[in-house]
């Protein structure tokens, strides 16, 4: 026993059981997933993974033989295009006017946060009853405004920035306290110089705040495109996919494939590989660059 | 000395693996009358805990807790139900079938068999093991449960779609309120005249998110999408006059205003803005809670003749359920479908408080049962009227053609421009490749 705490007790050694209890969550929820997900890609299998039968490319064939498939894909590059940038630059002017610790501040900080830590659901839900074509408080509102009925969630071309807004204001508090963070941790005295200087508050945004906090920009414009890519809950919640397949992404697609119809393991495990390749190739060009600036 | 004792080894798992074998084969060995076979019945599951699963996580879900409760108090067999009620039930079914486990008794769509028979026992000898009398279930159902001579599930709740109305819309639009429409020409016209865009009113309340409301209504005119072709399925959307009426009717009345382009139509019927629709009888819940004075009918028939649409739900047993087990669950089955001192049963409450249509005639029979309005209306379809709901009830893709070709059909002609003969073209290659798949 003395032996065995003397062998983990040197920092090198002892740094492994810290990192144990992650990577084995790791290796089990994410790596073993992912390999088992690659194998399926390749299997004609069903839901409850009995009678498999080997197919090769087949699955990956038919996917891109698939229009609605093709067509999740756009969705899912319109939604991306909309909501990452609205949301890391949105995110990041929020974050610039309420980053000192003043009680408004802090008031607002929570106010932000609110719709992160309630429920896709819920929030799903709430949005769709605020939006409803006939019975939603905003619709009536503005009707009566004299704006004219805006049916939000039926109309073709309009429900996918409806919804990528619902998706903006869910999460976009969460990447507004990372930046808040991050200029916290800006040096007080870069600022006194500039202002020294002269330097206006815009001026120190851009030559000071932005330059410090580079990396968590990066950060969040990676997690946040990752994320946007594999958009599943609001969609579900509020659209279903609809009107006429305009708002239904990838994930949405690939969950029907697997439990609503045909029950498809096989065919679903091919779309997530090919997700998956979409995100990785994103998110690599992302990382290079990012080491490339800095 | 070692071999001596290698030997004695060998000797010992012989004699323990014979006797493990020649116990087993005791255990299932089976003779002996109905009589004792109930006895053992109730020997073998005393005492035992099963687990249920459903996905009941509606209002319903919780009286069914309750009556799971009362069960687990009240038997005296010792038997302890442990239900778990999940949203992701198809997901957790799956994934738990697939890893080899599962639940002893689950309740869901008698459409399950397509996807999880393989997991499902048959439980054709319930009512040989229990008291349960199956002349007193109504045969049509027992058949929507079952494949051949096997029956997969014991039904629990029979779910048909009717007619609502809103009786003061009716009366606001001059029309009598105690008349809904008989014909879908009737519904057009009736829905023109309560449609008020002052108000927000619309005359009727098709969905186009809704594929089981839209089934339900298409299959009137146009008959079964999918049926039986001399032992191969066969698909009927392209040239089927009646689902090509059923569109152009759907587009008629959206393009003028009296029906609204919307997913979520119930909202609307609850908020008493529509003036007809077609739901389930969760559809009364809404409705009662927002105090909206409504009627409720059969759904008007069309050129396709009498039909009784249904979707059966049912008590099953999974192949993870020992004997015992299965016994267990028998015996839940059993008191769901008693009647107590009181003359009442569970699956009366159940069908009274909830306002599904019952499946025994004993509960049809019962006076409770026949003072409800909304009851007596559900049951009083043609019995001999077909229940199969919208392709041949033995057809496996039934999940595949509500959830894909109705939705991308009703879809095309409602955003995407396309003509209504289009659509059913388009519907029908998208169902020949579901039925050719079926058809291998």
């Amino acid at each position: 026993m003395k032996k065995m705490m003397k062998y983990w007790n040197k920092p090198s050694r002892s740094a492994y059981l810290f990192l144990a209890p992650s990577v084995i969550l790791l290796i089990l929820f994410s790596v073993v997933p992912l390999i088992i997900a690659f194998g399926l890609s390749l299997f004609d299998v069903s839901i409850t993974m009995d009678s498999a039968r080997f197919i090769g490319m087949e699955n990956f064939v038919e996917a891109f033989r698939d229009s609605r498939f093709i067509n999740s894909l756009k969705v899912t590059a319109i939604f991306t295009g909309l909501e990452v940038p609205l949301q890391v630059l949105g995110a990041l002017v929020v974050a610039a006017l309420i980053t000192k610790n003043n009680i408004k501040n802090k008031f607002f900080r929570a106010v932000y946060f609110l719709p992160v830590i309630c429920s896709a659901t819920a929030i799903g839900i709430m949005w769709k009853m605020i939006l409803h074509s006939n019975i939603g408080f905003v619709t009536a509102a503005l009707q009566s405004m004299g704006l004219g009925k805006i049916n939000f969630l039926n109309t073709p071309g309009l429900t996918i920035f409806v919804v990528s807004f619902i998706s903006i204001w869910r999460s976009f508090g969460i990447s507004a306290i990372i930046y808040v963070t991050a200029i916290q941790q800006v040096s007080a005295s870069l600022y006194e110089a500039a202002e020294m200087d002269g330097a206006g508050k815009i001026r120190q945004f851009w030559h000071i705040t932005a330059p410090s906090i580079r990396p968590t920009f990066w950060y969040i414009l990676m997690t946040r495109f990752a994320g946007a890519l594999q958009i599943f809950d609001i969609i579900y919640i509020t659209t279903n996919g609809g009107p006429n397949y305009t708002t239904e992404s990838t994930v949405t697609y690939i969950y029907s494939r697997a439990f609503s119809s045909r029950s498809s393991m096989g065919y679903a495990s091919a779309m997530s590989v090919i997700l998956f390749a979409i995100i990785m190739v994103v998110t690599v060009i992302m990382y290079r660059k990012m080491n490339q600036e800095d | 000395m070692n071999k001596m004792s290698k030997w004695k080894r060998m000797a010992a798992l012989g004699i323990s693996t014979m006797m493990i074998v020649s116990t087993a084969a005791c255990g299932s060995g089976s003779g002996g009358n109905s009589k004792s076979e109930k006895t053992d019945a109730k020997n073998q599951s005393k005492g035992t805990t099963i687990s249920f699963w459903n996905s009941f996580t509606g209002s319903d879900g919780d009286m069914l807790v309750e009556l799971v409760n009362r069960y687990n108090k009240e038997n005296e067999d010792g038997i302890t139900v442990e239900m778990d009620i999940s949203s992701d039930f198809d997901s957790q079914l799956s994934t738990a079938f697939a890893a080899g486990t599962g639940p002893t008794m689950i309740l869901s769509s008698s459409a399950y068999r397509f996807t999880y028979g393989d997991y499902m026992q048959d439980i054709s000898d319930v009512f040989d093991k229990t008291d349960l009398d199956k002349d007193d279930f109504i045969q049509s159902y027992l058949d929507y449960c079952s494949e051949g001579d096997k029956l997969y599930f014991v039904p629990f709740q029979v779910v048909g779609y009717y007619m609502y109305w809103n009786k003061d819309l009716f009366e606001a639009a001059g029309l009598d309120p105690e008349a809904p429409p008989t014909t879908w020409e009737e519904w057009q016209t009736y829905a023109e005249k309560i449609t008020d865009e002052s108000k927000n009113v619309y005359g009727s309340g098709i969905s186009y998110d809704y594929p089981y409301q839209i089934a339900h209504m298409m299959q009137r005119l146009g008959g079964l999408s999918v049926t039986d072709d001399n032992g191969s399925w066969k698909a009927n959307f392209a040239g089927n006059k009646g689902y090509a009426d059923f569109l152009t009717m759907y587009k008629t009345l959206t393009e003028n205003g009296d029906n609204p382009l919307e997913a979520d139509t119930d909202s609307m019927v609850s908020a008493g803005q529509i003036g007809m629709t077609v739901g389930g009888p969760w559809v009364t819940a809404g409705l009662d809670t927002a105090g909206v004075n409504y009627g409720i009918g059969l759904i008007p028939q069309g050129d396709a003749g009498d039909m009784n649409s249904v979707e059966v739900l049912g008590f099953s047993v999974t192949t993870t359920a020992s004997d015992e087990e299965k016994e267990a669950a028998y015996k839940f089955i059993e008191w769901w479908n008693s009647e107590n001192e009181e003359g009442s049963s569970p699956a009366l409450e159940w069908s009274v408080a909830n306002g599904f249509p019952a499946y025994t005639y004993s509960v049809q029979e019962k006076d409770e049962y026949k003072q409800s309005e909304k009851l007596s209306v559900m049951s009083s379809a043609n019995p001999d009227a077909p229940t199969d709901f919208i392709v041949d009830s033995s057809f496996p893709g039934i999940n595949d053609i509500l959830n894909d070709v109705i939705p991308e059909m009703i879809n095309s002609v409602a955003f995407g421009n396309m003509s209504v003969n289009d659509a059913l073209e388009k519907a029908q290659t998208t169902a020949d490749k579901i039925v050719g798949e079926y058809n291998k």
